[in-house]
């Protein structure tokens, strides 16, 4: 009887554990670029209600009547467990959108179909790598495979408040020690307690990448085999990271916050300026409409030279998709440039192909930015950004920076004993990938 | 003439058999066929696409070479050790108070076990929000002239922070179960032992306690089993962080299978198995050890 309950106790303690074992495996299907546009078709979506993913599935449908397709919006948050769940259950998308920093880790497993075969070297008729700039050619690569096509980009520059500035006599800053006193300038303490801030420090990867970039760093060697992040560049950056926090200017804004875009801080005027990439254009504009003609853009603040992480957003057709010709057929639609326009239209984000790139509506007046065209700044930001090194351990790399940079932001660590502790997991994970 | 059939007591045994076929058939291709398949993928390099690579016990060993697992490991173990020290305690603690005749027993008792009928999602949501430093947490003791701190994010305090939501969710449960056990230990025990001149304490130390055993490797057993499984609460409220101090075995677990390293992730979970089925035994031979 005994034996029986701990029995029990067992298989009901591994029933809740092995939930995760029910995957299977599935064959990889041969992909043919050719023949008509039939079957069903599975799209995944993260961009959320601004998509303009959702419009063009419609116009897709009425070109091809006689596809199904089943479209998907999917949870930013969660998109790759289910993207996971999906792949690794044999029950994926045809086409999902995946976010540029998730590629090397399913590129490196074999999990995305190389869309050269697909393409045959073009898309819409024309040489892909002519559609493209090198910077997105190279982060659409993965050890010479074509595994993505970028959809929108990501590069940073600076958000301000464009009506505090003048209040307040302050020129969009264009080095680090400007951008420190305009902080200065913008934060307000009451009663001894720092109520508008200058500046939202955000303590991940992409933040820290700007400012070691600016300083002339890089996060891996030439090679990629060992840590680069924590040379002297590195330590300058995280420091000047942290010293808007040591004198107040700054707001921490960590993961508990919620919501890593800063919107409820943007919202109730306790943020001042911010680095971000295009997409936050959008989420401006939805989420703080009262806030129309208060805000511009301008490009970062530079330490020693321009620089940013280049990412976005890229097309994946995952390589056990069932219908890879659809699959590439509604890639090449969503890449037209009129497709493209609607990643501005109705995303606010920034699109990718070079020939969208140069639309005059992107150029044209923004209301809400007070008659300015930030697209442009975005555009001059792209030109000088690094994709995040493709390598497959990239994620546990990058929480390892995650880490050490929030350390040392709290105070925990000093910046160089930080980035010292993630580059040494981070050198373990590149000898043992 | 003779009738021509089965034994009874085979007929009985294939009653039996038809009878548990189906759920037989459920358990093994939800349970034993998941298992198995799992325990192989553990000594296995897998990502659900491509055919599986041997690599015998490699997985175990990288795991506890693995600086982030052993945190989580210990941040689970921290987690159970503290939610199950606290939770259990304030349960009895509440079961013995909402058992006397107070005024407002009724209500008392809906309102420590409502949280237990709330998503657990949502209360981590709602105590995100509380904790956050601009929340009410920290408004409150503002108010009373003490300094605010951001618990959720700083590594020092966050796991506390998240035990607290924990223990706080599942205080019902804890208080329900008690209670009920409670009200079952016969009350000539207690005139028996008041008879013999006991006091309150000992009336509680060797009435209550030894009626409370049984309810008691309950309560510590799925407590156990669901504390070392912790999972909801980081991913709504830390996300494993700040600096992964809120990290869990399943946190883990969960991100091995989302970088679709399947052989990693299932050994993750047979470790959790095996340190589960040991405590469960040892729990079970030390209840019944004092039975």
């Amino acid at each position: 009887m005994k034996a029986l309950r701990i029995a029990g106790a067992v298989v009901l303690a591994a029933g809740m554990l092995l939930a995760a074992g029910c995957g299977s495996s599935s064959s990889t299907p041969s992909a043919t670029a050719s023949g008509p546009i039939t079957g069903t078709l599975t799209v995944w979506d993260y961009y959320g209600s601004a998509t303009p993913i959702k419009p063009a599935v419609a116009a897709f449908q009425k070109l091809h009547p006689d596809l199904k397709i089943n479209y998907q919006a999917v949870d930013y948050d969660t998109f790759q467990q289910k993207f996971s769940v999906g792949v690794s259950s044999g029950a994926p998308p045809d086409v999902a959108t995946l976010d540029m920093t998730w590629i090397p880790e399913y590129a490196s497993q074999g999990v995305l179909t190389d869309v050269s075969a697909l393409s045959g070297g073009t898309l819409n008729g024309r040489p892909i790598a002519a559609q493209y700039t090198p910077g997105a050619l190279h982060a659409m690569t993965y050890q010479g495979h074509l595994v993505t096509m970028l959809y929108d980009f990501d590069a940073y520059a600076l958000y301000y408040r464009a009506d505090l500035f003048k209040q307040k006599g302050i020129a969009a800053p264009t080095t680090w020690s400007q951008f420190s006193a305009a902080a200065r300038k913008l934060a307000v303490t009451r009663g001894g307690k720092a109520v508008k801030y200058g500046f939202q420090v955000l303590p991940d990867t992409f933040h820290f990448a700007q400012m070691l970039f600016q300083s002339g760093g890089t996060i891996l060697n030439s090679d990629d085999t060992q840590a680069a992040f924590d040379s002297p560049a590195g330590v300058t950056a995280l420091n000047y990271m942290k010293s808007f926090l040591d004198d107040g200017t700054g707001v921490y804004w960590g993961p508990d916050q919620g919501d890593s875009s800063g919107i409820a801080g943007i919202k109730d005027q306790r943020i001042g300026m911010f680095l971000n990439g295009p997409y936050m254009m959008g989420i401006l504009k939805s989420s703080a409409p009262e806030q129309k003609g208060e805000w511009a853009v301008a490009p970062a603040p530079i330490n020693t030279r321009p620089g940013s992480y280049l990412g976005g957003t890229g097309l994946a057709i995952p390589a056990n998709a069932k219908n890879p010709a659809a699959a590439w057929a509604f890639a090449q639609f969503l890449l037209t440039p009129s497709q493209q326009i609607g990643v501005y239209k109705y995303g606010g984000a920034a699109p990718a192909t070079t020939a969208a790139l140069h639309d005059p509506l992107l150029t044209k007046p923004d209301p809400y930015f007070g008659g300015q065209a930030p697209f442009a700044v975005f555009l001059q930001a792209m030109s000088t950004a690094t994709p995040f090194p493709y390598v497959k351990p990239w994620s546990d790399i990058d929480t390892a920076i995650s880490d050490g940079v929030t350390s040392a932001l709290l105070g925990k660590q000093s910046a160089a004993d930080a980035l010292k502790g993630a580059a040494g997991r981070t050198n373990d994970l590149l000898a043992g990938q | 003439m003779a009738r021509v059939g089965l034994h009874p007591h085979t007929r009985r045994a294939l009653t039996g058999y038809a009878l548990i076929a189906p759920a037989m058939l459920v358990t093994t291709a939800f349970l034993l066929v998941p298992m198995a398949l799992s325990a192989y993928w553990s000594l296995t390099t897998y990502n659900g696409i491509t055919a599986p690579t041997w690599v015998g016990l490699h997985n175990y060993v990288a795991l506890f070479q693995d600086p982030r697992f052993l945190r989580s490991l210990s941040n689970t173990v921290a987690f159970v050790i503290l939610g199950m020290t606290i939770g259990p305690a304030l349960g009895l603690c509440a079961a013995l108070l909402l058992n006397e005749r107070i005024h407002g027993r009724a209500f008392f008792r809906t309102a420590i076990f409502l949280p237990v009928t709330t998503s657990l999602v949502v209360v981590a949501t709602v105590w995100k929000m509380l904790l956050n430093d601009q929340g009410i947490v920290n408004a409150v003791l503002s108010f009373f002239g003490l300094s605010g701190h951001a618990w959720l994010a700083d590594p020092s305090t966050a796991l506390y922070a998240v035990i607290l939501v924990s223990v706080w969710q599942g205080l019902g449960f804890e208080a329900v179960v008690f209670l009920a056990a409670l009200q079952s230990i016969p009350h000539d025990l207690y005139d028996a032992a008041r008879v013999d001149g006991a006091n309150s304490w000992r009336r509680f130390r060797h009435v209550t306690l030894p009626g409370l055993r049984p309810t008691l490797l309950f309560v510590f057993v799925i407590g156990i089993i669901g504390s070392f499984q912790v999972f909801d609460q980081m991913f709504v409220m830390t996300q494993g962080g700040p600096v992964g101090s809120t990290e869990t075995i399943v946190y883990y677990l969960i991100d091995r299978f989302q970088a679709l390293e399947l052989g990693r992730a299932s050994a993750v979970a047979y470790i959790l198995l095996a340190i589960l089925a040991t405590l469960s035994a040892i729990q079970f031979r030390l209840f019944e050890e004092r039975s």
